[in-house]
């Protein structure tokens, strides 16, 4: 039969008639709809196809829990796997079915219900093991294009923005024991939070018939002045359209809040707020979900909860069905039957599980006053139909069937207290004996459970059981609350999980988990296998494994578990809900922190030239460095780097080296401190010099490097390398803090309060004569490795004789405010002289000419001093420094570590590859020995051939000998093993 | 998300805060003279206890001091914090809230849903 609108709603605006597109195809739904419920009122049940079996399927609930009907957003950016039952409709929104290929009706992939032998559990682990090399070729490819829920969506920027809250009291849903908790808060001293995921607050008022008057009162208008009463309390504040989805540590909730409920998200405006709520209690009221039962094909287009139903007709306006069958085993459904037959829809018949002595006298009177079908000690055994329900057949207490033709199924397997947010929470739950689920039992944390969330399901009970709870607060007392109900008081529910099969076929099938097609069989199959345990039978049948973690049927699964293990279910226990509730999209989590808010991007002062004159950036760490400079538009990468590197060796460059990290040391016992955390001893040192540095972890491993000057023996600068400075930082501040607070020593980063300049090349020296006409830059002078406080103009600037190519060369540090002015007067002095400004590719190149390490590509965490033939950087006669006692351990004085070498090619025409092997024979084929591998690698415009630095077994005593190395070709060359040093191998171009 | 309560900030979220490992390890005072074996339990030896353990955090988006705590690795209730010149705080003041490697408390530890 056919659906029928219900125009007593009040939340649908059936004057405002909306247009939207499900498959391509046109139709008419209403203000307020979801797209469900704009579906049901179109006659359209079949949405979407199933996971594994591609099986037909349709709409089930009405609400959060829905595990079948997944649609995609067209109008969105294909948003996959969105609930149809939660999202509502907007003028030319464009949804598509899920999981199908070609179209929904033909589609190829329920081929794979012909096979389902094959997918049953386990299938993943199982059936394509063999043979042997299938899995790649065949079935992945296979599963690949057929499994899956919904295609990713499009790339698009985020819109979302974060909110965060400090409460007292969180409250979360918005229901009826919600809004009584709310009432005792007006007025109160507590700021209270509420929150609820449906637009509307009232819960059940709205979503069904069962109570009728609160103290005497209809209860659309007692809901009615409850709210105005609470909008006058300036303490509570209420979010709607919010879903909390994670109760973490601590009364920290995490919710989403959609604000283009019913509209088109539009450009630039937030789309989703997530809120993060950290409050001293929580008190939930999220309230119950209502349960499936397993029999024959109980996933056809066409079964429906019956709650779900319920809801429809009130809350959404429209009965999916006007004369569907009623199949339930517990006393919750004499409201849906109460409220269809004042709609003048009449069921076609009521089945019930339970004896017909215990179904209640108000049940029994509206069945036989409208003399509706009555079928008790009964079950639905099956139902048949293709592409929707077509009969079901209903099996008596004698075994009879009896076959009965309709379109639309209601069913009630009982109800459960929606404890997820309560189990992430770390609650522990218990067995409830009279209404056969789990509820909460004891908390963790400041956590407080009222109704049905508590399995509080007897409206009497509910006022006086909030105002025990809440007592400890001093609120308002809610009393006894007199309600009339189309209930009844005394629940009472019989056990059935599941219907035994009629009749075999490959295509009937009872399931247990929807969204994941898992059948009652696979648990039996799971259960003989050996996985016996919950959460391993959860795993491997992947029962309750999908998106909507079996809301509506994991409490069914543990109630068969545990009569095949003959166990009790609190026995069996229940897997943990894990966080989210419900999928939440990344972009919601992302926020604004996407593209140029992902990470801040740092740049020097001298940025913009660089820009102007051609640079090409790369990143170094949060940094923005020149890596090389165009000095015409078609110039490549290589071409640059080889006219850099070659210039700076016979005129001058200069270098950006801002972003190196810079860290002042002052204090009474600074000199004791450094000579504790770097090998070096700085002891000896005469002030107004620098040294080379070296800094271990207490391992004694290689940690950074950099440049120390010793202003005394209470001040120091140390520079560190640009990725490692903040680490190198902290490293220093824990030891200060933690081993040696007894130490007078103060740390103060102060990278962005220099620039820094490094000039090099044999021209330096006279461009920097020009620009500091009244410096003595001689030798004798200035030596390498000294430093001075001179001036630029108004500004004191720092000069350092030092290098990082091999060249004479300076360090200039200046404040940022001038440091563009020097920049630019050093290119004014230094053009005659052919200076050019180069970047970090050449600084690498001509380092590694040198045979300077870089730590982090030269290193990686295991290479001590010793390994890199630094031994000379090493304090001998200091008592103890950070790694010291590591490097006489077993393992750093081994013979056969690796050590770092220089490799040329024997044949210059060769190139060595970063990252390539050495190896010892020329023919190779796998599995061979492999000595070390090539750590840096160049092609030398001064040397005129390729090189690269190495890390290498036992490379110290291979120096000079001969070996091979692979390549990229899958050739490999000879090479010369050599000391890492390739350029000006006497540093007399250095010291000149 | 923990809250640590900062000894010299008050409590704040503990995206604030980086973890430091293992609270009273100390760095021996003359590393040259004794063995292999202790030098390396000092380096790389923690241990990893269900239950007490005192563990260091440093406010590194904050003050920037270390500071030592005592968490329950059980529940992660941090029952304790205090600063790195204060006394280790001897076991017996967290007294029955010791575990044995296989117990835990029935409530907070997640591995329980349901009581039995
Ligand atoms: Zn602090």
């Amino acid at each position: 039969m056919q659906s029928k609108d219900n125009k007593n709603s009040s939340f649908i605006l059936f004057h405002q008639s909306i247009n939207f597109f499900f498959d391509g195809v046109k139709y008419k739904g209403f203000k307020g709809d979801t797209i469900a419920s704009a579906l049901i009122r179109n006659n359209i049940n079949f949405v979407g196809r199933s996971f594994k079996y591609h099986r037909p399927r349709g709409i089930y609930t009405c609400g959060i829990e829905e595990p079948n009907a997944l649609v995609q957003i067209i109008s969105e950016y294909g948003e996959p796997n969105t609930r149809a039952t939660i999202k509502e409709i907007y003028e030319g929104m464009e949804v598509e079915s899920q999981n199908r290929w070609p179209s929904l009706d033909y589609d190829f992939g329920s081929i794979n219900s012909l096979l389902s032998p094959l997918f049953t559990a386990g299938f993943y682990n199982k059936t394509f093991m063999r043979p042997r090399g299938f899995w790649k070729k065949v079935y992945e490819p296979i599963i690949r294009k057929a499994a899956g829920l919904g295609k990713p969506p499009q790339p698009y920027r985020t819109k979302s923005t974060h909110f965060h809250h400090h409460v007292d009291v969180a409250i979360v849903g918005g229901g009826l024991s919600a809004l009584l908790a709310l009432k005792s808060f007006i007025g109160s001293e507590y700021q209270v939070l509420l929150i609820e995921k449906d637009s509307n607050l009232g819960g059940i008022l709205n979503n069904s018939n069962k109570i009728s008057k609160i103290f005497g009162k209809e209860s659309s208008l007692w809901l009615k002045e409850t709210l105005e009463e609470i909008s006058t309390s300036s303490n509570i504040k209420i979010l709607t359209n919010t879903l909390v989805t994670n109760y973490n540590y601590i009364n920290h909730l995490i919710a989403i809040e959609d604000l283009v409920v019913g509209t088109k998200p539009l450009e630039n405006i937030p789309d989703q707020v997530l809120h993060k709520i950290r409050a001293d209690q929580v008190i939930l009221a999220n309230g119950h979900i209502e349960r499936l039962i397993s029999f024959r094909n109980n996933d056809l287009p066409g079964v429906m909860l019956a709650s779900s139903f319920e809801k429809y007709i009130e809350r959404y306006g429209v009965i999916p069905d006007v004369n569907p069958v009623i199949f339930s085993n517990n006393s919750s459904t004499l409201s849906l039957l109460k409220t269809l037959v004042d709609l003048s829809c009449k069921p076609q018949a009521y089945i019930d599980s339970r004896p017909g002595n215990k179904l209640e006298k108000d049940l029994l009177n509206v069945i036989h006053e409208n003399n509706i079908p009555l079928f008790t000690n009964a079950k639905i055994e099956g139902c048949q139909g293709k592409k929707k329900i077509e009969e079901v057949s209903v099996r008596d207490s004698k075994g009879n069937i009896t076959k009965i033709k309709t379109n639309k199924l209601c069913i009630s397997g009982g109800l459960n207290p929606d404890v997820h947010l309560f189990t992430q929470s770390k609650g522990v739950l218990i067995w409830d004996d009279q209404y056969l689920t789990f509820k909460p039992d004891t908390p963790f944390q400041n956590t407080i459970v009222i109704g049905s969330a508590g399995g509080i399901f007897n409206y009497g009970d509910l006022g006086k059981d909030i105002d025990k709870k809440l007592k400890f607060l001093n609120l308002k007392q809610l009393g006894k609350i007199e309600f009339d109900l189309i209930e009844s008081n005394d629940f009472f529910i019989e056990k059935l999980w599941e219907v035994k099969h009629e009749k075999k076929s490959p295509w009937s099938k009872s399931f247990i988990d929807l969204q994941n097609d898992v059948t009652t069989n696979d648990l039996r199959q799971g259960i003989k296998e050996g996985f016996d345990r919950i959460e391993h039978l959860k795993r491997f049948t992947t029962n309750s494994m999908g998106t909507d973690q079996g809301k509506i049927s994991s409490i069914n699964a543990l109630g068969i578990v545990s009569e095949i293990l003959k166990k009790k279910i609190s026995e069996v226990g229940t897997t943990i809900y894990r966080p989210p509730y419900a999928p939440l999209s990344f972009s919601s989590i992302a926020g604004r922190n996407t593209y140029e808010f992902y990470d801040p991007e740092r740049k020097t002062p001298i940025h913009e030239w660089h820009k102007k004159n051609g640079a090409v950036f790369e990143d170094v760490g949060q940094w923005k460095r020149p890596w090389y400079f165009e000095s015409k538009p078609d110039e490549s990468f290589e071409e640059a780097v080889q006219r850099e590197s070659l210039h700076v060796r016979k005129y001058a460059g200069v270098l950006d080296g801002s972003t190196l990290g810079k860290i002042e040391i002052k204090g009474r016992d600074a000199l004791e401190f450094m000579n504790l955390i770097y090998t070096n001893s700085f002891s000896k040192m005469k002030p107004m010099t620098a040294r080379y540095a070296l800094m271990l972890k207490e391992d004694g491993m290689v940690m950074d490097d950099g440049i120390v000057s010793k202003i005394s023996n209470e001040h120091f600068i140390a520079t560190t390398t640009t990725g490692g400075a903040a680490n190198v930082l902290s490293h220093m501040e824990e030891f200060a803090q933690t081993e040696w607070p007894h130490l007078n020593v103060y740390l103060n980063s102060v990278t962005e309060q220099f620039c820094t300049f490094n000039i090099s090349g044999p021209n330096s020296r006279s461009i920097l004569k020009k620009v500091f006409k009244d410096i003595n830059f001689d030798n004798q002078n200035f030596p390498f490795m000294t430093f001075g406080n001179y001036k630029y103009i108004d500004s004191k600037i720092n000069i350092l004789r030092a290098s990082f190519t091999g060249e004479i060369g300076y360090e200039i540090y200046v404040s940022p405010s001038m440091a563009l002015a020097l920049w630019e007067d050093l290119f004014r002095f230094g053009e005659d002289h052919g200076l050019i400004a180069y970047g970090t590719e050449t600084m690498h190149l001509l380092r590694a000419e040198k045979g300077y390490i870089i730590v982090g590509q030269d290193t990686d965490g295991s290479v001590t001093p010793y390994d890199l033939g630094l031994e000379w950087m090493i304090g001998k006669n200091k008592e103890d420094f950070i790694g010291k006692r590591s490097l006489s351990r077993p393992d750093t004085i081994r013979n056969d570590r690796k050590q770092l070498v220089g490799v040329i090619p024997t044949d210059k025409k060769n190139i060595i590859e970063e990252g390539q092997h050495i190896i010892l024979s020329r023919n190779y084929k796998p599995p061979i020995k492999m000595l070390g591998h090539v750590t840096s690698s160049y092609m030398s415009p001064n040397l005129n051939h390729s090189f690269g630095m190495a890390v290498i077994q036992d490379g110290k005593k291979l120096i000079n000998s001969k070996a091979y190395i692979s390549s990229s070709k899958g050739e490999s060359f000879e090479v010369e093993i050599i000391k890492p040093i390739f350029f000006d191998k006497n540093n007399e171009r250095l010291m000149s | 998300m923990l809250i640590i309560n900062c000894p010299y900030c008050g409590p704040r979220d503990q995206c604030e805060f980086t973890n430091g490992g293992e609270a009273h390890v100390t760095r021996p005072k003359n590393p040259e003279n004794i063995s292999d074996q202790m030098w390396a339990e000092y380096v790389f030896f923690r241990s990893n206890p269900k239950g007490i353990y005192y563990e260091r955090w440093v406010h590194s988006h904050g003050c920037k001091k270390w500071f030592n705590s005592v968490r329950d690795t059980s529940t992660d209730e941090i029952i304790k914090v205090y600063k790195i010149i204060d006394k280790k705080p001897l076991p017996k003041e967290f007294k029955n809230k010791i575990k044995t490697p296989s117990g835990e408390p029935k409530v907070g530890s997640g591995n329980f849903t349901v009581k039995k």
